[in-house]
């Protein structure tokens, strides 16, 4: 065992924690950077179309490691069974340098200015935790600016003008068009509906040193065989190694955040891979942040428990874990006439925000856009009809015929979140290392599963309005989200007894330890809510940064 | 194929190829077995789908048998008409046979893996010339 000294250790080196990482080591911090998984160089990301982070049937290509890493879930029934990262139920994100950016989808949206103000707009279901945001969109906007420039994103400066007047322009011009956009704005316009094309955090054109995207059909769930997908691994974290501030220790596994008996942070104990052995190690800094996403920091605020903080960090009033949401994504498939599909990826071009909120009779909304490339396997699990046999020379030539004429439109729905969806530690279930791991429960509010109906029925309709022969659809049912969009966890609010943090994610009683992700969103938008997420997290690493 | 020997009785393995070429049958483009379905299945049993492989057995056997009671001979010399009956049955649980795996979820196995095998990449061991890939047309723009 050892002991170092740092200004500030973050735990997580995704969306959230790489950007801290990167602002505090260039503002001259001696910074701590660990992860959990390894650092992925494009080879070590397997373009399995069996084991992605897309459809993961037998594993995973960027992490977790399927053996050592379980979770309990419980369902609707109150039956509880252990899971590992590949399962259904798991929730998982990718665990490595960069963390979902590795092998994401790249959607770079800035929430609205309505999604901060759900609960003054819509009143509090029963039974929901609806609330406001302790800060606008206007708070955030000058960092939402600062993560399109910093990251890089391509996008249509136009279309970002009519979202959010005033906006500086996109850095790259948008994505181009392929042949199924031509088709959906065809839909789009009979219907007198408004569309633009996807921002991306995507290098449309060389920048930074690295190339432009290629177009190839491998995006969501895998790694860019050009690098021109920007997340943190290639743009905050390598600008943090290079000021020599930052030690960034990938395969470190944070066994707990250690407290001082005021309850402030005093450092973490952690386990690292040398030499083939696992070796456990504290460090000591002045401030700690966890960024390890919305059920991985939870678990970790859980599992710092001690004399002093039983119930563990921050959760005096039993909300950290709470609040756990994602994404419902309604959508829909139609049969087209012609050809929309050309091999041409990402897949993604074209959106509307018509329906993200003012939706009669429903709380919120979403952002609907056209799909990723899918592998064939892929295209077999998700994309059939519900009355197309699944065997037999039928089937085989439906596949054949239709591959390359089926439109799928879907997208995310704000969910309206339920205090009883929440991850609590489980003390009988451990991982590799010994640490109690995630208990997820409960579900989403049932005002969700409307909205996200509501929704599927305009995804049907704008196929219909392309002239699909064909359109099919699937209901989904109360559960719970979280998965890649996981949010929630560690809400941003005013009060103590109703938030885990204050709005720069501050935890509540513990001076100087914060919490840098997913989990601060009090709503999770309708929209992916990456940029977001890192516009957070400049947010606080500004404020960080100026507090040290 | 010494996975043959490893995996599946000479019958078994018979009644499988059979089987996977009526869920995937030839047309212009290869059938299952045609397609490396059934090294996929091999390679998948000695990883993944091995807690799978005593099911298969089972089910292997039950189809063997379920074919004798309607048809009087082993699977694999059934006409095409007369193995997609005995499936069809076994699909929808109407089974004479006892059988000692849910016959609807054998059949849903079976259907699922020879998806796998013959629509996913060469590297898990289907699919070698990416022939499905072709039929459907994912085949066409960048690959890097």
């Amino acid at each position: 065992m050892s002991t170092r000294n740092y200004d500030v250790i973050i735990v997580g080196a995704g969306a959230g924690g790489g950007i801290v990482a990167g602002v505090l080591a260039e503002a001259g911090h001696h910074v701590l950077l660990l992860e959990r998984g390894p650092h992925l160089r494009f080879n070590d990301v397997p373009r399995d179309h069996l084991r992605s982070q897309r459809l993961s049937l037998y594993g995973h290509n960027a992490g977790p490691h399927i053996d050592g890493n379980p979770r309990v879930v419980v369902n609707a029934a109150g039956r509880e069974a252990v899971v590992r990262p590949h399962e259904g139920g798991y929730h998982n994100n990718a665990a490595c340098v960069g963390g979902g950016t590795r092998v994401y989808g790249a959607q770079a949206w800035r929430f609205m200015p309505q999604d901060f103000r759900m609960a003054t707009l819509y009143g509090v279901p029963d039974g929901s935790s609806l609330a406001d945001w302790p800060l606008s969109y206007e708070d955030l906007a000058p960092y939402y600016t600062r993560a399109e420039w910093e990251i890089g994103v391509a996008g249509d400066s136009d279309a970002i003008q009519v979202q959010a007047p005033g906006t500086t322009p996109y850095p790259m011009p948008p994505v181009p068009p392929d042949s199924k956009t031509r088709v959906l704005e065809r839909g789009a316009t009979a219907l007198g509906w408004k569309t633009f094309p996807i921002p991306l955090l995507i290098n449309t054109v060389p920048r930074g040193e690295r190339d432009s995207c290629v177009q190839c059909k491998y995006c969501v769930g895998f790694a860019c065989p050009t690098n021109a997908k920007n997340g943190t691994q290639n743009t905050m974290i390598p600008r943090a190694a290079a000021t020599g501030n930052c030690d960034i220790v990938s395969q470190a596994m944070t066994e707990r955040i250690e407290t001082d008996t005021q309850g402030n942070a005093i450092g973490v104990s952690y386990f690292a891979q040398e030499n083939g052995q696992t070796m456990h190690h504290t460090a000591r800094a002045r401030v700690v942040v966890a960024s390890a996403g919305a059920i991985e920091s939870a678990r970790l605020l859980l599992n710092s428990r001690s004399p002093h903080h039983p119930q563990g960090l921050g959760n005096t009033h039993d909300m950290v874990g709470r609040n756990l949401q994602g994404h419902y994504y309604p959508g829909a498939s139609g049969i087209c006439e012609e050809t929309v599909f050309d091999g041409v990826g990402p897949g993604v071009t074209i959106a509307t925000n018509q329906f993200n909120h003012g939706n009669a009779g429903v709380i919120g909304g979403g952002m609907l856009a056209d799909d990723f490339i899918k592998p064939p396997i892929d295209f077999w699990f998700t994309s059939l009809p519900p009355d197309m046999p699944r065997w037999g020379l039928q089937s085989k030539q439906w596949m054949r015929d239709n591959f390359t004429r089926v439109l799928h439109i879907k997208g995310p729905v704000q969910e309206i979140p339920c205090p009883d969806g929440r991850v609590q530690v489980d003390d009988t279930v451990r991982d590799r290392w010994g640490i109690p791991v995630a208990r997820l429960s409960g579900a989403t509010h049932s005002a969700t599963v409307d909205t996200a109906e509501f929704m599927r029925e305009r995804a049907e309709q704008w196929l219909r309005a392309c002239g699909c022969t064909k359109v099919w659809s699937h209901r989904r049912g109360l559960s719970l989200s979280g998965g890649q969009h996981q949010a929630g966890t560690c809400r941003m609010g005013r009060d103590a007894k109703d938030s885990v943090t204050d709005f720069y994610g501050r935890v509540h009683g513990h001076d100087n330890l914060f919490v840098v992700d997913g989990s601060l969103h009090v709503t999770n938008g309708g929209f992916n809510p990456v940029l977001t997420i890192m516009a957070l997290a400049f947010r606080s690493a500004e404020h960080i940064a100026k507090s040290l | 194929m010494e996975y043959s020997v490893k995996h599946f009785t000479s019958l078994q393995r018979a009644t499988l190829c059979a089987a996977l070429d009526r869920i995937i049958p030839p047309d212009d483009y290869p059938s299952a077995t045609q397609n490396g379905v059934l090294e996929y299945l091999e390679r998948q049993f000695d990883r993944d789908l091995q807690p799978l492989l005593e099911t298969y057995h089972h089910g292997l056997d039950a189809l063997h048998y379920e074919s004798h009671l309607h048809f009087e001979q082993n699977f694999a010399h059934l006409a095409p008409p007369q193995q997609d009956s005995v499936l069809s049955r076994i699909e929808h649980g109407d089974v004479a046979a006892a059988w000692p795996v849910e016959p609807r979820q054998f059949f849903q196995l079976l259907t699922q893996h020879c998806a796998e095998g013959y629509y996913s990449d060469p590297g898990n061991g289907g699919n070698p010339q990416m022939a499905s890939w072709k039929m459907v047309g994912f085949d066409q723009g960048v690959d890097l």
